[in-house]
């Protein structure tokens, strides 16, 4: 129960901060998105059989609040959530390197996924344009912020599990 | 009778006389140089027994010294530290008074519309969607649809509400379309965001001429916003041939990057004629 408070408080504090803070921070039209990478780093150290019902529920949450049709979240989320237990298996001696992995593929995904969302609704863009501007500086920033998420994501799980937290 | 002028008496008035003599000629100016001379070594031996004084207290005295500056060093430091985030804490005040100030001015100055004042608590997630976060909603008759302006002009206007809280859809999105007049010119057209959050103009009769810096104001047409809110500037007109419109980009009156707290138009309802379009 402990360990879904502390991800569950983590979690709102995140979404606070992406929406306070982070949503500012801009490099062209990019910017990080703090949740998604908690997500991710909560993902490579949760030790839950049952940690897709919190996973859905963050999406849920985030599909309410943001002007993003309510299924892209939680779909990024899910897939985040599946990435992450195929390359625990995988990559478990490279916490760091899983992290950049779900980093990357994470953001591309929710990228294509909004932008898809754009071209449903006709909506014009340009995706070069789209693509410079936004999708690669968001990469890069959620790149660097992966870093300080995942040393915080771990001492918060070397807390929780006292054991070990190494994926 | 007693003898006043015994020896014992005698020499004590010679004394007496001798000192008032000493005296008077030392007043007097007489006795300056001799005392110079006399003195002059005496001061000298006072210099030099002080000046060792000094060096010895100092010696032995400067390392207590030197805490206790060095602790007020850092008392004072502190009291700087302290005044420095409470002048920082005032200018913000003062900064968000300033605006405050502005958009009550603004209020004063368009009384047909009501106005409740909001504070911008956050900007979307998704860099893909132009949307800012404020902090009023239905408890402060905040409804879905109200235009929302600053003291420069319109913002854009509500995406959704809930009691405390309310989402504002702003004009640089890339789903926003606002029906536009321009000043000079007397035509009409549409402007329109993008994913960058840049806006341009488009729909403007191919044979209209558009000045430069052409002053952009809302039309009114569709119901969706008041007519005659500032929207910007043109920066310039682009037309390619055969096309039935030229287009242009934009200047936005207001700042976007910078945006703190916004107006929303309580007593106007924006008319949803969706059923209407074909």
């Amino acid at each position: 129960m402990l360990i879904y408070i502390a991800y569950g408080m983590s979690f709102v504090l995140a979404l606070m901060l992406q929406y306070g803070v982070f949503s500012r921070w801009m490099i062209l039209s990019g910017s990080p998105d703090l949740v998604l990478l908690l997500v991710i780093a909560l993902c490579l150290h949760q030790k839950h059989n049952r940690f897709w019902i919190l996973i859905l529920i963050m999406g849920g949450i985030v599909g309410f609040v943001s002007a993003l049709p309510f299924f892209v979240p939680m779909v990024v989320y899910t897939a985040v959530y599946l990435v992450s237990l195929s390359l625990k298996q995988r990559v478990w001696q490279t916490p760091l390197l899983a992290m950049f992995l779900v980093t990357f593929g994470a953001t591309i995904l929710a990228n294509i996924l909004s932008m898809a969302v754009l071209f449903v609704q006709r909506i014009p863009f340009n995706f070069s344009e789209a693509l410079v501007t936004i999708v690669l500086p968001a990469v890069f920033l959620n790149m660097f912020l992966a870093i300080p998420v995942h040393a915080i994501v771990r001492e918060l799980s070397v807390w929780l599990y006292p054991q070990g937290a190494q994926i | 009778m007693r003898n006043l002028f015994t020896p014992k008496n005698l020499r004590n008035l010679i004394l007496i006389v001798v000192i008032a003599g000493v005296l008077i000629l030392a007043i007097s100016g007489y006795l300056t140089p001799i005392f110079s001379v006399s003195v002059s070594p005496l001061i000298s031996a006072q210099s030099w027994i002080s000046e060792r004084y000094l060096a010895f207290s100092d010696f032995f005295g400067s390392p207590r010294d030197m805490a206790t500056l060095r602790e007020e060093n850092l008392t004072l430091r502190s009291e700087v530290a302290q005044l420095q985030s409470e002048i920082i804490a005032l200018q913000e005040n003062l900064a968000q008074a300033d605006i405050l100030y502005t958009l009550l001015d603004f209020a004063r100055n368009n009384p047909k519309h009501e106005y409740e004042a909001a504070t911008v608590i956050g900007r979307e997630i998704s860099p893909y969607l132009q949307y800012i976060i404020i902090d009023k909603g239905s408890n402060n008759g905040i409804r879905y649809g109200m235009p929302v302006v600053t003291q420069q002009g319109l913002v854009g206007r509500i995406d959704a509400v809930i009691s405390d809280a309310a989402r504002v859809q702003l004009i640089t999105d890339a789903g926003s379309v606002v029906n536009v007049r321009l000043k000079t010119a007397n035509v009409e057209g549409q402007v329109s965001g993008s994913i960058t959050g840049e806006i341009s103009l488009d729909m403007v009769p191919i044979e209209t001429k558009v000045d430069i810096g052409e002053v952009i104001l809302t039309s009114g047409l569709g119901g969706t916003y008041p007519p005659n809110i500032f929207v910007g500037q043109v920066l310039s007109m682009q037309s390619r041939q055969n096309a039935l419109f030229q287009t242009g980009s934009v200047q936005p009156i207001v700042d976007f990057s910078t945006l703190s707290a916004v107006l929303v138009i309580t007593n106007f309802e924006a008319v949803d004629i969706t059923p209407l379009v074909p």
